[in-house]
C-alpha cells in the first residue's frame, strides 16, 4: 500500500520517468555491447590476424563512440532520477506541510512538537533514496536477471531448471530480511526520535539544567539514550550481516557447488563442452550481481518504506481544524456588528469529560464580557470555540446572527483579534513579528499599531528599532516586552472583536495601566471577550460569568455579582484576606 | 582524505577493532581467490578427463570450507568496523550533548534549536559513515584492486599493466576536482535542510499564532519556498554526483581500449598469447568494481568532511563563562556584594547595568523592581553567571564569585528563571530536578512551600503526573510554583525569584512569601517583580530605570521618598481600592474555596 501511493507520486513526473527508464535501457545496452565488440575483435580479427585497417578502426572507433554516448546517457539517466526524487521529495513535504496546517489543535494537543518536525523533515528526506537509487536498480536488475535466465535455459535446459530453484529461495530471503530489517529499523528510528526529543529539550532548558547543577545527570542519562541508539546499531549490523551480501555470496557458492559437481558428474558419463560450462560459470555470476544489488537497496528500501508509513500516517490524519460549513460553502457572509451568542454549549476535548457544560450567553455588540474562574473552569474552552479552534459538538455559537460555521476562515480571522496566554514571537525582526505576513499592513500601520499599546517606546530603544532581529522564540526579549509585541500584532489587525487570554500576567505596573487604557480605547465600538485577570479590568464589564467545572454558576455586572453575595463575592472576601467570614 | 587524517586519534583509540577488522577483509580477499582457482582445476580435469569422484569431493568439500569462512569472516569484520563507527558516532554525540551543557546562554541565542540538533543526528551519522563504510571502501578497493594489478603485471605482463593503467591519473584528477566541487555544493544542500528544520519547528510550536491570525497560507508558501531551495540545492549536488559513475567507466573502457590494442600488438609480436590477453581483459573487468567504490569513497570522504567541519567548529567554541584558574571548590556563603561599574550584553553597545552598588547582609531580602527591561533579570543572572562582568565584581562572603569555581557557586543559588520551564517527567521528578535523591517528604514539603502541594494532589496521578512537551497542560501559576518548589527543595544560600510569582493570585503569593521568611530566615533572597507586594516585606528595594538605581530604601523609605515606587504603590493601591480593596492579581486556583461555599 505504502509501496503504491509512493509510486503514485511519480505521476506528475511521468515524462521524466519515461526518459529517466530509456536512457537506462540504452545505457544497459551500450554497457553490455562494449565486451561484445572486444570479443568480436578478438575472435574474428586478432585470431585469425585479419588486419583489415577500415573494419579495425571502425570497431575502435564504434567502441569509443559507444563509451562516450553511455557516459552521457548514464550522466543523464542518474540525473533524471535525482531530480525526480527530489520534486517528489519537496511536493511530499509540501503536501504533509500543508496537512498539518488544516489539522485542528485537538491534534497538536496530543502530537509532541518534535515528533512532527522529524515526519517534516526527516521521514521525507529517508525517502528519497527510494526515487534515486532502489527504482532503477530493481528495474534495471530484474531485467538483467531475466537476460540471464534465458542464456541460461538456452546453454542447458536441465541446469537452468535447476537453478529456477534459487528465486524461491531469494525471495523467501528477501522477505525474511524484510520483515526483520522493518522491525530493526523501527528500533532504531524510535531511538533516534528519543535522542532528538532529549537533544531538544535539554537545549531549551540549558539554563534550568546548569543553575541546577545536573549537567552530569543528564549527561549520563544523554549517553544512556546514546547508548541505546548504538546497540539498536549494532543489531541493524548484525542482521546486515547475517543476511545481506554474506547470505547471498553463500548461496552463490553453494550454487557453485552443485553446477560444478552436474558438469563433473556429467563428464564422467559423457563429454561435457568446456565452453558451455565456462559461460555457464559466467553467467551464473551475472546472476548474483544484481542479486547483491536488490539486497543491498532492500535495506534503504525498508528504512524508506519505514519513513514513508510514518508520513502517510500524517497525510491521512483526520483530525482537520473546523472551517466553513459545507452548507454555507461559497457564501461569504460579513461580520458586521458582532454579536456573540452562546447557545447551550456543551464540550469535551476527549469525549469523555465534558469541559463545558450546557453555556449561554450574549455579548451584544461593542459590549465586554469577562469570565472568571480558577483553572480548568473552562475559561479557556470558551474562548477556544469562539474562535473555532476546535469543533462543537452541541449547542450552537452565532455571530451575528448566523452560526460560527457560516464564515470563511479569512473572515474570522481577520475579524477577530486574539491576544494570547504565551506570546509566540517568530524569527525575523519587530516588524515582521507585528505585521506577520499580512503585506497589506503598512509600516505606520505598524508604528502606530506598537505605540498604541506603548511598545513603541522600548522598540525605539532597540540598536535598530522596528527593524532589530528577533531569535528563536524571541529569546533576546524579556517576557513583559514579548507580550507587548503580541498585543501591538492583534492591534495591527484593527479587529472588530477582541478575545483576551490571560494576557496580562506579566507586564509591569505600569505597562499594564497602559495597556489597560489602550484596551479601553480598542474596546470601543468592539465586542470584547477576555478572561479576567485583574478585578479592576471587570468593573466595567458588561456581564461577568462566574464559571466553575465547565458551568456558568453566576452571570451579571459587577455591582449585581457583590449584590448577589454568592461565589464572587466570595472571591472577593478570600481575596482580602477574608476567609473566616465568607465561612 | 584528509577527514582520515582528523580521524586518526580515533582510528588509534580503536586500532584494535580495526586492525582485526582490515585483518578479516584482507583475509576474505584471500579466501575469495579459492573459488576461481577450483573452477579452473575442475574445468581443466574434465577437459583431460581425469577427474575423479574423489577429487570432486575434495575440492568441493574445499569451496564449501571457504564458503563457511567467509561467511563467518564477512560477518565479524562487519562488526569490527561498522561498530567501531558506531561507537565514534556515540562518542561524538556524547561529545557534542557534554559541550552543550558547558555552553553559556550566549551561545544559545546565537543558534537555533533545530540547527544544534541537525549537528548531533545528520552530520554525525556522516562522519560515522567516513569512519565505517569509507574504511572498507578503502581497504576494500585497495586490497582487491592492488590484488588484481599484481596479478595482471606479474602473470601477463608489467607493460601491458603499465598502458592499461594510463587512464588512471585522468581519473584521479576528476574524481577528487568532484569532490572539491561536491564539498560546497552538499554543505548548501545540509543548511537549506536546517531551514526547513527550523522553519517546521517554528511553525509546530507557534501553531495557535498561526491559527489565530490566519496566517497557514503564507506559512505554506514560505515553507514551499525553503522546500523548493533545499530541492534546488540538493540537485545541484546531484549534478556532480551522477558525474563520477559515467566518468569511471569512461575511464575503464578507455583502459580496455588501450589493453585491447597493445595486446594485439604484443600477440602479434608474440611476446603474449591470445589466451593471456583474454585473461588480462578477464582481470581488467575485476577492477570496475574497485574503481567505482573509489569513485563512491571520495563521495563518503567529501560528505564526512563537511560534516566533521560543522561539528568541529561547533566543538571549538570555548564556553565563555569558564572557572578561572585556582577557583575555589567550596560554596559560598555570607553576605552579597553588587558591585558594578558597568554591564553590557556581549556585541551590545549600550550598558545594561551602570553604577549598581549593593551590599546584602546574610539572611536579607532584596526586592527589585523596575520598568519592562530595566535590568532586573540582567542583574540577577550575572549573580548566576550566565554571563560574565567585565567591569566591577560581584561578592559573596567578601570574596568575588569568579574565584569560585562554577559548580561550586551554583550550589549556593537557587534559581526560579522568568520561563517557567518544566522537563517531560513527572511532577515529583520536576521538582527533584536538583536533587534527584530527596526523599517523597522532601519533596512534599518544598512543594507545600511553593502552596502547590494542594493542586498536585487533585490531579489524576497526583505526584506522578507527567508535565512537559508530552504531559498535561499546567496553568502558568501551576508552572510558576513548581519550578519555586524545585528551587526551595536545594535549601540554597541564595534564593533568586525573577518574576516568580506573577502567575499566582495575591493570596498563594502571600502564602508563598510567608512560607520564605520563616523558613528562610538566616538565608538570602534576591526577588524581582512588576507587583510591589511580592517585594514590600524586603529588607531592601532597588528601583532599576535603564540599568542604574533611581531609588533604594525599604519600602517605607520609599514611600516617603515619594518617587516612582511610591506612584506605583499608590496605583496599585488605587488599583485594590478600586476592587474595593481585593488585591485580585490572579484567578483562585484553589477548589477549596468553591467547594466551602458550595
Amino acid at each position: 500500500m505504502v509501496f503504491r501511493r509512493l509510486i503514485g507520486y511519480m505521476k506528475p513526473h511521468s515524462k521524466t520517468l519515461t526518459l529517466a527508464f530509456s536512457l537506462l535501457i540504452l545505457a544497459t545496452a551500450a554497457d553490455v555491447a562494449g565486451p561484445y565488440l572486444i570479443k568480436v575483435f578478438i575472435d574474428d580479427y586478432l585470431t585469425p590476424r585479419n588486419f583489415d585497417r577500415n573494419a579495425l578502426l571502425l570497431l575502435g572507433a564504434g567502441y569509443l563512440m559507444l563509451y562516450v554516448a553511455s557516459a552521457f546517457l548514464n550522466y543523464y539517466q542518474l540525473l533524471s532520477f535525482h531530480k525526480i526524487a527530489q520534486w517528489v521529495v519537496k511536493q511530499l513535504r509540501l503536501d504533509v506541510f500543508g496537512k498539518v496546517q488544516r489539522l485542528g489543535l485537538a491534534f497538536f494537543d496530543r502530537t509532541p512538537g518534535g515528533s512532527l518536525v522529524s515526519r517534516i523533515t526527516n521521514d521525507t528526506e529517508a525517502v528519497k533514496d527510494l526515487y534515486i537509487s532502489v527504482l532503477s536498480t530493481f528495474v534495471q536488475n530484474i531485467v538483467f536477471m531475466i537476460g540471464v535466465f534465458v542464456a541460461m535455459f538456452l546453454l542447458d535446459v536441465r541446469l537452468a531448471a535447476m537453478c529456477l530453484v534459487l528465486l524461491p529461495i531469494l525471495f523467501a530471503l528477501m522477505q525474511g530480511y524484510r520483515y526483520l530489517s522493518s522491525k530493526v529499523y523501527h528500533l532504531q528510528r524510535s531511538k533516534l526520535s528519543v535522542i532528538n526529543a532529549k537533544l531538544n529539550e535539554s537545549i531549551q532548558g540549558m539554563s534550568i539544567i546548569q543553575a541546577m547543577r545536573q549537567q552530569k545527570r543528564l549527561r549520563g542519562e544523554f549517553g544512556t539514550v546514546n547508548h541505546e541508539y548504538y546497540e539498536a546499531g549494532v543489531k541493524s549490523i548484525k542482521l546486515n550481516g547475517l543476511m545481506v551480501r554474506p547470505a547471498v555470496d553463500l548461496l552463490y557458492m553453494l550454487t557453485l557447488i552443485v553446477v560444478l559437481s552436474f558438469f563433473s558428474v556429467k563428464s564422467f558419463e559423457s563429454v561435457v563442452e568446456i565452453g558451455v560450462i565456462f559461460a555457464f560459470l559466467s553467467y551464473l555470476d551475472r546472476f548474483f550481481e544484481p542479486v547483491n544489488q536488490m539486497m543491498f537497496r532492500l535495506s534503504q528500501m525498508q528504512q524508506a518504506l519505514v519513513a514513508a508509513e510514518r508520513v502517510f500516517e500524517l497525510l491521512d490524519e483526520d483530525k482537520w481544524a473546523p472551517g466553513q460549513d459545507a452548507r454555507f460553502a461559497g457564501t461569504s457572509p460579513q461580520i458586521g456588528e458582532g454579536r456573540i451568542e452562546f447557545r447551550n454549549v456543551t464540550f469535551s476535548y476527549d469525549g469523555r469529560n465534558d469541559v463545558l457544560k450546557n453555556i449561554s450567553f450574549v455579548a451584544e455588540p461593542g459590549q465586554t464580557v469577562a469570565l472568571v474562574g480558577h483553572t480548568g473552569s473552562g475559561k479557556s474552552s470558551i474562548i477556544n470555540l469562539m474562535m473555532r479552534f476546535y469543533e462543537i459538538e452541541q449547542g450552537e455559537i452565532t455571530l451575528d446572527g448566523a452560526p460560527l460555521g457560516a464564515y470563511t476562515d479569512e473572515e474570522l480571522r481577520r475579524k477577530m483579534g486574539l491576544v494570547l496566554q504565551d506570546p509566540f514571537l517568530f524569527v525575523g525582526d519587530v516588524k515582521q513579528n507585528i505585521r506577520l505576513h499580512n503585506q497589506d499592513i503598512t509600516d505606520e500601520e505598524v508604528v502606530e499599531a506598537a505605540r498604541f499599546v506603548q511598545a513603541d517606546g522600548f522598540i525605539q530603544k532597540l540598536p535598530h528599532g522596528y527593524d532589530e532581529p528577533v531569535g528563536e522564540r524571541g529569546a533576546t526579549f524579556s517576557s513583559g516586552q514579548r507580550q507587548l509585541l503580541s498585543f501591538a500584532r492583534t492591534m495591527a489587525l484593527n479587529p472588530k472583536i477582541l478575545v483576551l487570554d490571560e494576557a496580562t500576567a506579566s507586564v509591569d505596573t505600569e505597562t499594564e495601566e497602559a495597556i489597560q487604557s489602550a484596551l479601553e480605547n480598542m474596546r470601543q465600538g468592539r465586542t470584547t471577550v477576555a478572561i479576567a485577570h485583574r478585578l479592576s479590568t471587570i468593573q466595567d464589564a458588561d456581564l461577568i460569568l462566574v464559571l466553575h467545572r465547565g458551568e456558568i454558576v453566576e452571570r451579571g455586572n459587577h455591582q449585581e455579582l457583590l449584590a448577589m453575595e454568592g461565589l464572587y463575592h466570595k472571591m472577593y472576601l478570600l481575596q482580602q484576606g477574608g476567609v473566616e467570614q465568607a465561612g | 582524505m584528509s577527514i582520515y587524517k582528523d580521524l586518526l586519534w580515533y582510528f588509534k583509540m580503536e586500532k584494535k577493532s580495526y586492525a582485526i577488522g582490515v585483518m578479516t577483509l584482507l583475509m576474505v580477499s584471500l579466501l575469495n581467490l579459492i573459488a576461481p582457482y577450483v573452477i579452473g582445476v575442475i574445468v581443466d580435469e574434465i577437459a583431460g578427463a581425469t577427474l575423479t569422484g574423489e577429487a570432486l569431493v575434495k575440492w568441493m568439500g574445499l569451496i564449501l570450507a571457504a564458503a563457511l569462512a567467509i561467511y563467518v569472516l564477512r560477518f565479524v569484520w562487519r562488526i569490527f568496523i561498522f561498530g567501531a563507527a558506531f561507537r565514534l558516532s556515540r562518542l561524538l554525540r556524547n561529545r557534542l550533548y557534554q559541550h552543550f551543557t558547558k555552553q553559556s546562554p550566549q551561545f544559545y541565542h546565537k543558534r537555533r534549536t533545530g540547527d544544534l540538533m541537525a549537528h548531533a543526528t545528520n552530520d554525525i551519522s556522516a562522519i560515522e559513515l567516513t569512519a565505517g563504510d569509507g574504511v572498507l571502501t578503502l581497504v576494500d578497493s585497495i586490497s582487491m584492486g592492488g590484488a588484481v594489478v599484481i596479478a595482471m603485471a606479474f602473470t601477463i605482463s608489467w607493460e601491458l599493466t603499465l598502458v592499461a593503467l594510463l587512464p588512471m591519473p585522468f581519473m584521479a584528477f576528476a574524481t577528487s576536482r568532484y569532490g572539491a566541487m561536491l564539498h560546497q555544493r552538499f554543505h548548501k544542500a545540509q543548511e537549506a535542510f536546517s531551514d526547513i528544520n527550523d522553519k517546521v519547528q517554528e511553525n509546530v510550536s507557534g501553531v495557535r499564532v498561526v491559527k489565530a491570525f490566519g496566517q497557514e497560507e503564507p506559512e505554506q508558501g514560505e515553507f514551499a519556498d525553503l522546500a523548493e531551495q533545499a530541492a534546488r540545492k540538493n540537485i545541484s549536488v546531484a549534478r556532480i554526483d551522477a558525474l563520477f559513475d559515467p566518468t569511471i567507466s569512461m575511464v575503464v573502457a578507455s583502459s580496455f581500449f588501450l589493453a585491447v590494442a597493445y595486446g594485439s600488438t604484443l600477440v602479434v609480436k608474440e611476446e603474449i598469447t591470445i589466451g593471456q590477453l583474454t585473461q588480462f581483459t578477464a582481470l581488467l573487468g575485476h577492477l570496475i568494481w574497485p574503481m567505482l567504490a573509489f569513485g563512491w569513497l571520495f563521495n563518503i570522504v567529501e560528505r564526512g568532511r563537511a560534516s566533521w567541519d560543522r561539528v568541529s567548529a561547533l566543538l571549538a567554541v570555548e564556553p565563555d563563562v569558564t572557572d578561572r584558574d585556582g577557583a575555589r571548590d567550596e560554596t559560598p556563603s555570607g553576605d552579597v556584594t553588587f558591585d558594578i561599574a558597568a554591564f553590557a550584553y556581549p556585541e551590545k553597545e549600550t550598558a545594561a547595568l551602570t553604577d549598581i552598588r549593593v551590599e546584602l547582609k546574610r539572611g536579607q531580602t532584596l526586592g527589585l523592581v523596575g520598568k519592562t527591561g530595566s535590568g532586573k533579570t540582567t542583574l540577577l543572572k550575572l549573580l548566576l553567571r550566565e554571563f560574565d562582568l567585565q567591569d566591577g565584581d560581584l561578592r559573596i562572603g567578601g570574596t568575588s564569585i569568579y574565584e569560585y569555581k562554577l559548580n561550586a557557586l551554583r550550589d549556593a543559588i537557587g534559581y526560579v528563571p522568568q520561563d517557567h520551564f518544566l522537563f517531560s517527567a513527572t511532577i515529583a521528578e520536576n521538582i527533584a530536578f536538583g536533587r534527584p535523591d530527596a526523599t517523597m517528604e522532601e519533596i512534599h514539603a518544598a512543594a507545600r512551600l511553593a502552596v502547590i502541594h494542594e493542586d498536585i494532589l487533585r490531579f489524576e496521578d497526583g505526584y506522578g503526573t507527567v508535565v512537559g512537551e508530552r504531559g498535561v497542560t499546567l496553568s502558568g501559576g501551576q508552572k510558576q510554583r513548581i519550578s519555586i518548589a524545585r528551587a526551595l527543595l536545594m535549601n540554597p544560600e541564595v534564593l533568586i525569584l525573577d518574576d516568580s510569582l506573577s502567575a499566582v493570585d495575591a493570596k498563594t503569593e502571600q502564602a508563598i512569601l510567608d512560607a520564605l521568611q520563616a523558613e528562610r530566615a538566616d538565608k538570602t533572597t534576591l526577588i524581582s517583580a512588576h507587583r510591589l507586594s511580592a517585594i514590600e516585606h524586603a529588607d531592601l528595594i532597588l528601583v532599576l530605570e535603564d540599568g542604574r538605581i533611581a531609588e533604594r530604601g525599604t519600602h517605607g523609605e520609599l514611600i516617603e521618598q515619594g518617587g516612582w515606587y511610591a506612584e506605583m504603590h499608590r496605583r496599585q493601591q488605587l488599583e485594590s481600592l478600586v476592587a474595593e480593596g481585593g488585591n485580585a492579581h490572579g484567578v483562585p486556583t484553589s477548589d477549596r474555596v468553591y467547594e466551602a461555599t458550595q
